[in-house]
Parts: C-alpha cells; sequence; structure tokens
C-alpha cells in the first residue's frame, strides 16, 4: 500500500494502468475512500489510461489528522499524487467535496491538467446546502456516523437503488461506517466553516471541463452546476437522467464511460464545450442528445428559455 | 490474525480472555480521565464548556461501571502488568511550548480525552454476527457511541478561540496523545489476535463497496 508524504502525514494513494497514456486522477466524496473507485479503475484501465486514486486526508487509510485539516491540505495531497504522474495529460475528476477540491487544484494548476470533470461539485455554499451542510454536522455530533449514513441514504441515491437494498441496508451502512472515524469526519466537515466562494476564481480553469450533474439531485441542485457552468469558460453542463447526488456509485458503469468519452474526445481535439448543456443517456454506449435549447434546464416545469 | 474480536462461540458471544483485556483497557483509560476530570473541573468553573466537562466526568464513570457489570472476566495472569504499564501512559505530559502549566494540564487532559474517543473505536472490532442481545456487545456499542458525544467536549476546548495563540502547540499534544493510545491500543489487540490497519482501526472483514455521502 503506497503513501505519500504532506508534513507528518500520510496520505494513501493507488496507481494503476499503463505507464504510459493519459491519466485519470479521482478524487472521493466527503466520506468515502479509494476502494468506491474499483469500477473506475477497472473501466478506465481497459480504455487506455492510467487511474490515480487516494484517500483524502481524514479517511480511509490516510491519516487522520487530529484537529485540524484545511481544504488547502487536501488540494496539496492531490498535487502530490499528480506530480507522481509525471509529464503526461492528466484528467481529473472528483465527487462533492473531491469535486470542490478538484475545483480548487484546476484553479490554481490548470497547466497541469488535460480535462476536468466535476460531479455532483459546488464553487459556493448556498444558503440550503449551507443549513444542510450545519444540520449533516449537528447529526454526526449527535448521533454519529450511523445517522449521518441514515441522512444521506435517501437524500442521495434512489428508490431504484434502494428498494433492492432495503433489506440488506445495515450491512451496506456497516462498512461505510467501519472505515469513517467520527472525529475525523467532523474535521473535514469542519473544513467548510470559514469556507469562501470560489465562484469568481473558476475563469482561470483553462481546460476543457465537463460538469455532471444528476437530475434529482437534492443536496447540490442544478443552480450550484449552473454557476459552473457560466463561470468556467470551456465547460459543458451534462444532466445524468433519473440520478441523484450520488450517481457515482448508482450509476458507475454509464459515468466511467462518460469520463473516457470526455477525455478521449479531448485527446482527439473533438471536444466542444462553449458552456453547452446536454443530457447523458440512460446507459453506458447511449448518445449524448442537447438539452432543448429553447427550454429551460434549469425547471423541472417545462418553460421557454429567458433570454439574458 | 484477524480483524475483530472472535472465535464467537455457538451463540455469538466474543471469547472471555478478549472481553476481559478489552474491559480492562477500557476501564484503566476511562477511568483515568474521570479521574483527571475531578481534579480539573474545580479549575474550570468559569469556562463556557464546564457544562460538558461536568457531564462528561459522569459518563466516564458510567463507563467504568457498565464494563465492570457487562464483562465475563476470566483470570488473565498478565492483567496487572498491563493496567499498571496503561496507567503510566495516562499521567499528565507537560505540553511543549506552554509555560502556563494549569492550562499545559488542562489542554492534556483535553488531548487524552480526545485520543481516547477517538482513537478506540471498540464497535469496530464487532463481528458482524456477534450476539447483539450480550451485554458486552452492547456495552462496547454503546461505549463508542458515547465517545462520539463527549469527544465534543474536547473539540470545543481545543478548537476554541481561547487556545487559538497556542494552535501548533494543542495539535502537537493532541496528535501525540492519539499516537500513544492507537499504539497501546493496538498492542492491547496484538495480544489478543486483532489485526489493526493502516489507520489504526481493526482490518473490516469485508472491503466497503458503497458510500451514497457527499
Amino acid at each position: 500500500m503506497p503513501f505519500l508524504a504532506h508534513g507528518s502525514y500520510r496520505i494513501r494513494y493507488e496507481l494503476e494502468g499503463p505507464d504510459d497514456g493519459p491519466a485519470y486522477v479521482l478524487v472521493n466524496g466527503l466520506t468515502q475512500y479509494a476502494e468506491l473507485w474499483a469500477g473506475y479503475r477497472t473501466a478506465l484501465v481497459a480504455r487506455g489510461f492510467r487511474v490515480a486514486t487516494f484517500d483524502l486526508l481524514g479517511q480511509g487509510a490516510s491519516d487522520k489528522p487530529s484537529l485540524f485539516v484545511s481544504q488547502d491540505d487536501q488540494v496539496t495531497a492531490l498535487g502530490l499524487l499528480i506530480d507522481q504522474l509525471g509529464r503526461r495529460p492528466i484528467f481529473l475528476g472528483g465527487i462533492s467535496f473531491g469535486g470542490l477540491i478538484a475545483l480548487r487544484y484546476a484553479i490554481a494548476c490548470s497547466h497541469r491538467l488535460a480535462g476536468l470533470v466535476a460531479m455532483s461539485s459546488f464553487a459556493e455554499l448556498s444558503p440550503q446546502l449551507l443549513l444542510l451542510g450545519n444540520a449533516l454536522r449537528t447529526g454526526l455530533i449527535l448521533g454519529g456516523t450511523s445517522y449521518l449514513q441514515d441522512l444521506l441514504l435517501p437524500m442521495n441515491l434512489s428508490d431504484a437503488w434502494l428498494g433492492p437494498q432495503l433489506a440488506n441496508l445495515e450491512a451496506v451502512k456497516r462498512q461505510g461506517w467501519l472505515t469513517n472515524d467520527v472525529y475525523a469526519l467532523q474535521n473535514l466537515m469542519e473544513s467548510f466553516l470559514d469556507f469562501q466562494p470560489i465562484t469568481p476564481q473558476l475563469g482561470a480553469i483553462a481546460v476543457p471541463t465537463m460538469i455532471l450533474n444528476g437530475e434529482f439531485d437534492f443536496l447540490t441542485p442544478r443552480s450550484l452546476h449552473e454557476s459552473l457552468r457560466l463561470h468556467i469558460p470551456d465547460s459543458a453542463l451534462v444532466i445524468i437522467p433519473h440520478a441523484y447526488h450520488a450517481f457515482t456509485l448508482e450509476k458507475a458503469e454509464l459515468t466511467a464511460d462518460l469520463l473516457a468519452r470526455f477525455a478521449e474526445d479531448v485527446l482527439a481535439g473533438k471536444w466542444k464545450g462553449g458552456k453547452s448543456v446536454w443530457i447523458a443517456p440512460d446507459e453506458a454506449g447511449g448518445a449524448l442528445v442537447p438539452f432543448p435549447s429553447d427550454q429551460d434546464h434549469l425547471r423541472a416545469i417545462p418553460r421557454a428559455t429567458v433570454p439574458t | 490474525m484477524i480483524g475483530s474480536l472472535g472465535p464467537l462461540d455457538p451463540i455469538g458471544r466474543i471469547p472471555t480472555r478478549q472481553q476481559t483485556r478489552v474491559a480492562a483497557f477500557l476501564i484503566s483509560a476511562h477511568g483515568a480521565l474521570a479521574r483527571q476530570l475531578a481534579f480539573t473541573l474545580p479549575r474550570q468553573m468559569s469556562a463556557s464548556w464546564q457544562t460538558e466537562l461536568n457531564a462528561q466526568f459522569y459518563r466516564e464513570s458510567e463507563i467504568v461501571s457498565l464494563l465492570v457489570r457487562a464483562t465475563s472476566w476470566t483470570v488473565d495472569l498478565e492483567i496487572p502488568m498491563l493496567v499498571a504499564s496503561w496507567e503510566v501512559a495516562w499521567l499528565p505530559r507537560p505540553v511543549s511550548g506552554l509555560s502556563d502549566r494549569a492550562l499545559a494540564s488542562t489542554i492534556d487532559v483535553a488531548a487524552l480525552g480526545h485520543a481516547v474517543h477517538g482513537a478506540i473505536r471498540p464497535a469496530a472490532l464487532l463481528p458482524d454476527k456477534a450476539l447483539a442481545q450480550d451485554p458486552f456487545v452492547m456495552a462496547l456499542r454503546r461505549i463508542e457511541f458515547e465517545s462520539g458525544r463527549m469527544i465534543q467536549a474536547q473539540i470545543l476546548f481545543l478548537k476554541g478561540q481561547d487556545l487559538l495563540p497556542y494552535r501548533d502547540a494543542v495539535n502537537t499534544a493532541v496528535e501525540d496523545r492519539h499516537r500513544q493510545v492507537r499504539d497501546l491500543w493496538g498492542d492491547m489487540l496484538k495480544g489478543i489476535g486483532v489485526e489493526r490497519g493502516a489507520s489504526g482501526q481493526a482490518v473490516p472483514s469485508t472491503i466497503p463497496r458503497h458510500e451514497p455521502n457527499p
């Protein structure tokens, strides 16, 4: 199990795939760990990518700072991992909290990247997200990791996924509960206490950027992704049908395919961002469809686009 | 060497030797915290977080009492030596970089509390098939759950505005106590055939596959 060193802390990472060719670096969400990308590793390696995954500080097998961990620390850890990949086209993807870390890295080090994928991500805390974050933190404090999971499961996954898991839910929760420590999770959450919006800095992201947003994402709704789309110069927003916040878990095959196709398009010079809006297919390999230009993609009710 | 307690007996109970060692360790650690809090509390009557400390004093005592009653004890000739070494480890330590001895001792108590409540996860040692209604199993679950709440007193204090000028010293003190507690806990577990993972926790028996969180 290899580790990187950030000061006195160790960051556990994994590299898999060919030594030459492009690379994908994947950044975990708040309560996740590198093993959750296993299916992505397999799919992306099969398409010729070298894949790098790691546990953020405070997660999984990386060290868990006891009191303080800042988002800057996480960006530095991500940079250390990217440095391991040498000079090659590097694509960076992150989900939710990991998407924010990826955005911050891309703002600071756009020149190191060939492309960016922000999934269920945000650059600012809307009042809803701020209050939800506070409530989730209180839930963690009062009820522990297990209660936090109870809140997140129905919020972030669809009935279609939850239904078959209902009888097995305690086992599903136990695995995540084992991996996460209350104080370490709390430190990660408290790295938002002095959070300042990074929206004004998004213009510094000079690489093609695909923004993935679940159709029914409750935690980070369309408006937060719209802000990314509008401020990142070479962006495209892709809406994942029937998906919630945790679509990387629920629709792993489709998402891995979208990641690979994005990178392949960028490398082939076929990528067209242009702040466009797309609808992803239901299954891997299907065609992306442009969002109807006469409809408002921010609304659930069909509404004609309001000219700006 | 495996990542959890056991093997379980036919009805799902933890072996008594493992119960004895785990309970002895936890009683030593939480008992030490209760004693140190008893000495610290009178000095902190004006502090806003003394309400939390007062509650914690009683909860630590409750944990000791619970383990005494819920454990199926057995004779373990190594226990006296082990307990002696643990008790020495919990003794107050100086906090480097702080000349205010009263403040330093309060920080050390809080650092030890943070480590005991944060780095020790007794319920994570329980196998899936452990008998849910067994008193020892229930006790470990309760201790871990309560630890997640009790650590809030330490977090409030150690991350509070009052200690911001001493942030590096505080951080070092807490990290040192975490390392110490993790090592002692790991050594104790090793002595009863339980392996630790890289993060200091027991090694999960299955690889996690789902975590639907942000």
